[in-house]
């Protein structure tokens, strides 16, 4: 039933538009608007619904080209969620291990897990990078970055 | 990369050195055990808010006149926690229960935030240490409005509430609207029929004097160089008596004008819960001094800030009188959560 | 004293040998300032703010205004480059300037983006300096009800941000105006979509979304494709030359722009970010080839460039002539005027005459070095992107999360940017296009906001709609802006029944 792209899209869709007009409706009401808070929120809902009953049946405008860009091979899936998982590594460490060190070891490890194997370069520019950045921020404009375990 | 970031350290080194570098303070402080408190590491003041507001200004005004005055020999850092109008900053400091190093600074929005349930830290899940300044709320009009003072304005919005539309940067139930609402009570309007508008950035001023709204809900120092200008007309400030200065003494206050109630813009300093007795003596000490200092009185002056130095018993007792106020009038506006 | 004492006063405070050296000093500044993630004008003020202190008022507003400008002009090479916008109103500039840098052009790239800033930048000083006075009016012309029809007028844009379905454009659009609801609402104080989550309270920020959207979607993208040396020819990479042609298609778009970037700066509210989407989409619209647009287009790239640098210098007439900041940059510079004993406002022109007219007329000198200071370093800006891919990857990817981490210092902005990029990248991969998400959520808000304003001003009748001059003449434009393409369309197809 579902042959297009489109229509599987168009589904997803309407499934958020549906949550966020439940939402909306769970708006608490203010007793002295004009125009209330929940109006928008109601109009984008349905408005989101709508139009993605448009695409539903809509004729498929993709090129080629932009379908390709959903061909990923497995393996790259890997690598995507392997970045992302780095990135949350990141976030996680940020405030306990400090800025330099967390930022350093992202440097060094993304580069390395995206294949790089120059070792002294990523090396250099994962301790040189970071602290250069450090300093301007904390020293030289005050604005406050976590040191976490590091001494300064 | 690394090829632009040189040319920029060496810039902001060069810029540094023009304007005279403040970073050289020490870390030598020691710490005392039970009777004395000094501060054995750096002190982190928190502005619960992003660079460039009220919070931020005052935290670092005051951190450099701290450091620069060496009313306190220690490095001082200013710390901005952005975020739910000032929540985000509050469950920070949270985290540091005890911790005599983490201050931070913060004025009414405390009071609102917490009733407006916004926050679940209100003032009382932290110590107030020192209140240092004091602002009022001014009610501006356009120069050609028909009311002359807060009582031919009040008269009129208890006659017909729909014909006047008051603007102000906050949103209902926070500082721009419950200051003209503490007011207005008390002058007898029926404050649930006040017509309300929220405008960011600056909007209020604009649309006073394009002529989209009739009265502007705002802090006294917005208000003075239209004043001057002869564009708007403040027909009431929200101080105990009339203010110093130029154009400010001309303002009349609610209070001479009959409204027996005052609105005060406090700001000051908290720190986490439970600290020690010893640390908040230390602190009052140093905000005193800080407060009486001539550097700090400069740039009170600049900004139109008044002084009003609070230590931590009276703070507290103010504070509570404060929340009750607001409490009062959020029920009557069926807003209070 | 007359304005024309006032203007040759300012002249001589700007161009005293102290003034220059600060102006450079300020452009310089704000120039790497501009570049680095994270730190846009406002941090970059309010963090010098304290440091001026104490230093000649005329002096230190001319350095302050140079980081201020100078911020702008350096926020289009991160844009340019890594498809990394550090200032908001950096983002329409990579829609070109970065499929330009991505064919092997950076150097002529960013060379448009900075000739196309020093002319919006100078153009727009001009305009200051003959309009301020009698602009302060135009500045506060604009109600609720007007600026609503302003949005709405840049909402009727979507369509033609789209590449291919108008549907799917429209649906990014629903999209970034759904997020913009996010957050306490101004006008109730009600919390919308917030999940009881404080963090969520004062809403996203814009950069959490663009660099989402655009840089984090863009380095998967790169992912996957970083075993293909895909930046075509490498070996001009850092060449700044520029031919006839590409000088003839710039000079429309810059003398335009210079004018319309000009009035939304002057506009409180509207500024650089929405004045360089604007005309971005005022250029596609004009072009006769508007399927270049998004694939490294001269025009594309030199609208909205010129607009952001002409809408700074827009900012600066309700910030000096009215005292009114129409942005939160400018409010924080209002700050730093306050704090050197210098009220901005009616007043400050007759008053403090070297001010007025000096920090205006320092801005040509800061522009003409702002141009000096950044065509040598192209060169070597534009060689970043020989720096190979893995170790760019990971480059952009901490450009970006210092960027949004140095904003509120708060780690769960972190995590939304990386949820916006796995959206952005979603969107690439369904064919949605990122451009009107990105609108829909800068004019959304307002949109919103303005409508509700002007309904509760009016006690819930349309008539202000009408009564407002402005309002309905941009009314009135967004609605032949909404059918001219429509008519367009038609007659082509009309074109092509009689035609078979």
């Amino acid at each position: 039933m579902l042959k297009t792209m489109n229509q599987k899209v168009s589904l997803v869709l309407v499934a958020i538009g549906a949550l966020y007009l439940f939402g909306a409706f769970r708006i608490p009401s203010y007793p002295y608007a004009i125009v209330d808070a929940d109006v928008l929120p109601k109009t984008l809902g349905v408005l989101l619904i709508v139009l993605s009953i448009f695409l539903f049946f809509a004729k498929d405008s993709e090129t080629e080209e932009q379908k390709k860009r959903r061909d990923i091979p497995k393996k790259e899936i890997g690598m995507l969620l392997g970045v992302a998982g780095l990135i949350l590594a990141y976030i996680l460490l940020l405030e306990v291990i400090g800025f330099v060190l967390t930022t350093a070891l992202f440097i060094f490890f993304c580069s390395f897990f995206l294949g790089y194997r120059n070792h002294v370069a990523s090396g250099i520019t994962a301790v040189v990078f970071p602290l250069v950045l450090y300093f301007m921020f904390t020293e030289l404009l005050s604005i406050t970055l976590p040191s976490g375990v590091l001494p300064f | 990369m690394k090829k632009f970031l040189l040319p920029a350290a060496l810039g902001l080194s060069m810029m540094l050195a023009a304007c005279g570098s403040d970073d050289g303070a020490s870390e030598t402080a020691n710490a005392g055990d039970g009777g004395e408190f000094t501060p054995s590491e750096s002190i982190e003041i928190v502005a619960p808010a992003g660079a460039g507001g009220g919070w931020d200004t005052t935290a670092r005004m005051a951190a450099k006149v701290l450091q620069e005055e060496e009313i306190i020999d220690g490095k001082i850092g200013v710390t901005n926690k952005e975020g739910g109008g000032g929540a985000v900053g509050w469950s920070y400091i949270a985290n540091y229960e005890g911790n005599p190093h983490k201050l931070f600074v913060t004025s009414p929005p405390m009071i609102f935030i917490p009733l407006n349930g916004q926050s679940e830290y209100d003032h009382e899940d932290f110590t107030p240490i020192a209140n240092v300044i004091a602002d009022y709320a001014a009610f501006a009009v356009r120069e050609d409005a028909k009311w002359q003072d807060l009582n031919e304005l009040f008269e009129d919005m208890k006659k017909d509430p729909t014909s006047v539309t008051v603007v102000g940067t906050s949103s209902p139930g926070s500082m721009d609207h419950m200051q003209f609402v503490q007011i207005a009570k008390a002058a007898g309007v029926d404050i649930t029929k006040i017509k309300y508008v929220s405008a960011q950035d600056a909007g209020g001023m604009t649309q006073l004097l394009n002529g989209s709204v009739d009265v502007y809900s705002t802090g006294v120092a917005e208000t003075v160089e239209q004043v001057k200008a002869g564009k708007v007309r403040v027909l009431g400030v929200t101080s105990e008596e009339r203010l110093e200065g130029e154009v400010l003494e001309d303002f009349p206050t609610a209070k001479e004008q009959g409204i027996d109630e005052t609105f005060i813009n406090w700001r000051g300093f908290f720190g986490p819960a439970d600290m020690e007795p010893a640390a908040i003596e230390y602190y009052e000490e140093k905000f005193k001094e800080l407060s009486d200092s001539e550097a700090f009185g400069e740039i009170r002056e600049q900004f139109g800030w008044n002084e009003m130095y609070l230590d931590s018993e009276e703070y507290k007792t103010f504070l509570d009188e404060q929340r009750e106020e607001i409490q009062t009038l959020l029920d009557e506006l069926g807003l209070a959560k | 004293m007359g304005s024309l004492d006032g203007i040759i006063t300012g002249f001589q405070t700007a161009f005293s040998l102290e003034a220059i050296l600060f102006v450079i000093l300020g452009v310089f500044v704000g120039t790497i300032i501009g570049m680095l993630p994270g730190l846009g004008p406002i941090s970059a003020i309010a963090v010098m703010i304290p440091m001026t202190f104490g230093m000649e008022p005329a002096t230190a507003l001319i350095m302050m205004a140079g980081v201020y400008y100078g911020a702008i002009f350096g926020g289009s090479t991160s844009s340019i480059l890594l498809n990394a916008p550090g200032v908001s109103g950096a983002v329409a500039t990579s829609f070109d300037g970065y499929p330009m840098a991505q064919q092997g052009k950076a150097g002529k790239a960013l060379a448009i983006a900075a000739i196309a800033s020093f002319t919006g930048g100078t153009v727009s000083v001009v305009l200051l300096m003959l309009l301020a006075p009698a602009l302060s009016s135009v500045a506060v012309s604009f109600g609720p009800a007007a600026y609503f029809a302003l949005m709405l007028l840049g909402l009727t844009a979507i369509a033609s941000l789209s590449e291919g379905s108008t549907i799917k454009a429209l649906i990014s659009a629903v999209a970034g105006f759904m997020v913009v609801t996010i957050g306490i609402d101004a006008q109730t104080g009600t919390q919308r979509y917030t999940f009881g989550n404080m963090n969520l309270l004062e809403g996203l920020d814009f950069l959490v979304i663009a660099l989402g959207l655009f840089a984090i979607a863009e380095v998967c993208s790169l992912v996957l494709s970083r075993k293909d040396k895909s930046i075509g020819d490498t070996h001009n990479i850092g060449s700044l030359k520029l031919d006839k042609k590409d000088l003839k298609d710039m000079s429309g778009p810059m003398t335009r722009h210079s004018f319309l970037g000009f009035i939304l700066g002057v506009l409180p509210g509207a500024g650089a970010t929405i004045a360089s989407f604007i005309s971005y989409i005022f250029e596609k619209r004009l072009s006769k080839n508007p399927e270049e647009f998004g694939k490294g287009s001269v025009k594309g790239l030199a609208a909205p460039e010129t607009a952001n640098n002409a809408a700074t210098s827009g900012a600066f007439v309700p910030l000096l002539s009215l005292g009114i900041p129409g942005s939160g940059t400018t409010a924080v510079m209002l700050g730093a005027f306050l704090v050197l004993g210098v009220q901005p406002g009616p007043m400050l022109m007759t008053d403090r005459p070297e001010i007025f007219w000096g920090v205006i007329a320092s801005m040509y000198i800061g522009n003409i070095f702002l141009l000096i200071i950044n065509l040598p370093l192209i060169p070597y800006f534009a060689k970043i992107l020989k720096i190979p891919r893995p170790l760019l990857i990971s480059l952009v990817i901490v450009f970006s999360m210092i960027g949004v981490y140095a904003i509120s210092f708060n780690t769960f902005d972190l995590y939304m940017l990386l949820l916006f990029g796995v959206i952005g990248f979603l969107m690439r991969l369904f064919s949605f296009p990122a451009p009107p998400f990105i609108l829909a959520f800068i004019l959304g808000g307002m949109l919103e906001q303005s409508l509700r304003q002007a309904l509760t001003i009016s006690n819930g009748s349309l008539s202000i709609f009408l009564d407002d001059k402005i309002a309905l003449s941009l009314l009135f434009l967004a609605l032949l802006s909404f059918v001219f393409p429509l008519v367009k369309q038609l007659r082509k197809n009309k074109d092509k029944a009689t035609e078979a």
